[in-house]
């Protein structure tokens, strides 16, 4: 998986390509863990999102809480099969998509 | 009514310099049998019927016709042998004979018919294979079906009390194939007892009121048609029948590669052109049951099967998941995530024991 950072003032934004699953998603959790410090709006772009597995949204999960206390989180550019998993898992009433 | 005893065979094995072909065979064949043996090549069905009448005979173990041992070193063989005709994939006709004279030679010879006899009762089974009108003709002069019809005959010329084929249609043309079934399945109706080696699925399955399924040097599973075709008890003979497509990974380590698992997940689903929606349930069994769920449950010491089985016969996909230590209750323990995931990719979950007792989930994915 390839993450691609973006800051620009508060904003962070974290364009994800590939993957996100047991292996990536420790990557995931350390790049927001290392850039959250003061932001108020995370945009998480999924555009080049393949796959997203339980380990992916536990990651997701803990970022909107992180940010339900700083500020908002948005995900942006949802495919078809990543809205299906978070359909099914319920996600789709705790995240902002866009 | 009890059944008859026509053919007792008793641990035989068949060992080469290179290969064992039979390692282990051990089985009764009744009067009026007509056993269809089927399983994948090189598996010793041929290397049986030529033990049966010993063609070959076994480097060890018994064979009983009638309770008399045709391995034992005393026996008449000639006289066992003219109980079992033997019917050949490649006809083994003389050429240089007419029809009738391949089908007169042997009564004559070794019954001790006269030629009267001996034609007359050839142009009765020419008849009844449907090739009276043959009788002058030589073997080359007929089509592959119809020389296989007249080693057929040639074959009930002796009036065997059971006969051996051995993959009587692979030599021939595919539209010449139903004309020799057509006779087999005649001599069935008639009681004759028959043991015959094919590829024919669709024959066995109809003709025979057994199936024999050989593999790994045994009959691995002696069934009825309905239990092997339908209902398979046993791995191997399932994967024969569903004409199964396998991809397995053994884990042992909890530091294994997981993204080499994860590529042969999708390489096989290249490789079977299945859909990218089947793809990505495989993977996501794979990682939330397998990986998620079942890996850190196992402790140090993991050992997990993770098996998929595609079916090009049914276009279905399964997944098995065989595992040691104790069962693990997917509704009670799994983390719910991973159980809504797991449940959209499947249409079914259940659990089984695996042949050898581990605890196994057997996944059919959408």
């Amino acid at each position: 998986m390839i993450i691609d950072k973006q800051i620009n003032g508060s904003e962070l934004t974290l364009s994800l390509t590939g993957r996100l699953d047991t292996t990536t998603a420790p990557e995931l959790e350390a790049v927001i863990k290392e850039n959250i410090t003061g932001v108020t709006n995370l945009v998480m772009d999924f555009a080049g999102l393949e796959y997203l597995s339980s380990a992916g949204l536990r990651v997701i999960l803990s970022a909107q809480k992180t940010m339900n206390k700083q500020g908002e989180m948005v995900i942006r550019n949802v495919n078809e099969t990543i809205n299906e998993v978070f359909e099914i898992t319920g996600f789709i009433d705790i995240l902002t998509i866009e | 009514m009890t059944k008859q005893a026509l053919i007792k065979i008793s641990h035989v094995c068949k060992a080469y310099p290179n290969v064992t072909p039979l390692k282990d065979v051990n089985t009764t064949i009744y009067k009026g049998d007509v056993i269809s043996v089927i399983g994948p090549s090189g598996t010793g069905k041929s290397t049986l019927l030529r033990c049966i009448n010993m063609m070959d005979p076994p480097t060890s173990g018994d064979i009983y016709i009638n309770d008399e041992a045709i391995t034992a070193p005393n026996c008449q063989l000639h006289l066992l042998r003219r109980k079992m005709g033997m019917v050949f994939q490649s006809f083994n006709l003389f050429n240089h004979k007419t029809v009738i004279e391949n089908i007169m030679m042997a009564p004559m010879d070794l019954l001790g018919k006269s030629a009267q006899e001996a034609y007359d009762k050839g142009m009765e089974l020419l008849r009844t294979v449907g090739l009276a009108d043959k009788a002058l003709n030589f073997p080359d002069e007929l089509s592959g079906g119809q020389k296989q019809r007249v080693a057929i005959a040639r074959t009930l010329a002796m009036e065997p009390e059971m006969i051996l084929f051995d993959e009587p249609t692979s030599a021939l043309d595919p539209t010449k194939v139903g004309e020799v079934l057509e006779v087999i399945r005649e001599l069935a109706q008639k009681g004759m007892t028959m043991l015959i080696v094919t590829h024919e699925m669709n024959f066995a399955k109809d003709v025979s009121n057994r199936i024999f399924y050989m593999d790994q040097g045994e009959i691995y599973e002696d069934g009825t048609p309905e239990q092997i075709f339908e209902h398979p008890q046993r791995e191997l003979t399932r994967h024969f029948i569903m004409r199964t497509k396998l991809m397995e990974e053994i884990i042992t380590s909890k530091d294994f590669d997981f993204i080499a698992i994860r590529n042969n997940i999708d390489q096989f689903g290249k490789k079977y052109l299945l859909s990218p929606k089947s793809v990505h349930n495989m993977q996501v069994v794979f990682e939330e049951l397998c990986v998620q769920t079942l890996l850190p449950y196992q402790g140090e010491a993991p050992n997990l099967q993770f098996r998929i089985e595609y079916s090009d016969k049914t276009n279905s996909i399964q997944i098995r998941i065989a595992y040691s230590g104790k069962a693990f209750e997917l509704e009670e323990d799994m983390d719910m995530i991973s159980y809504a995931l797991l449940k959209n990719a499947t249409t079914s979950i259940k659990t089984a024991l695996t042949e050898n007792g581990e605890n196994e989930f057997i996944l059919d994915i959408k």
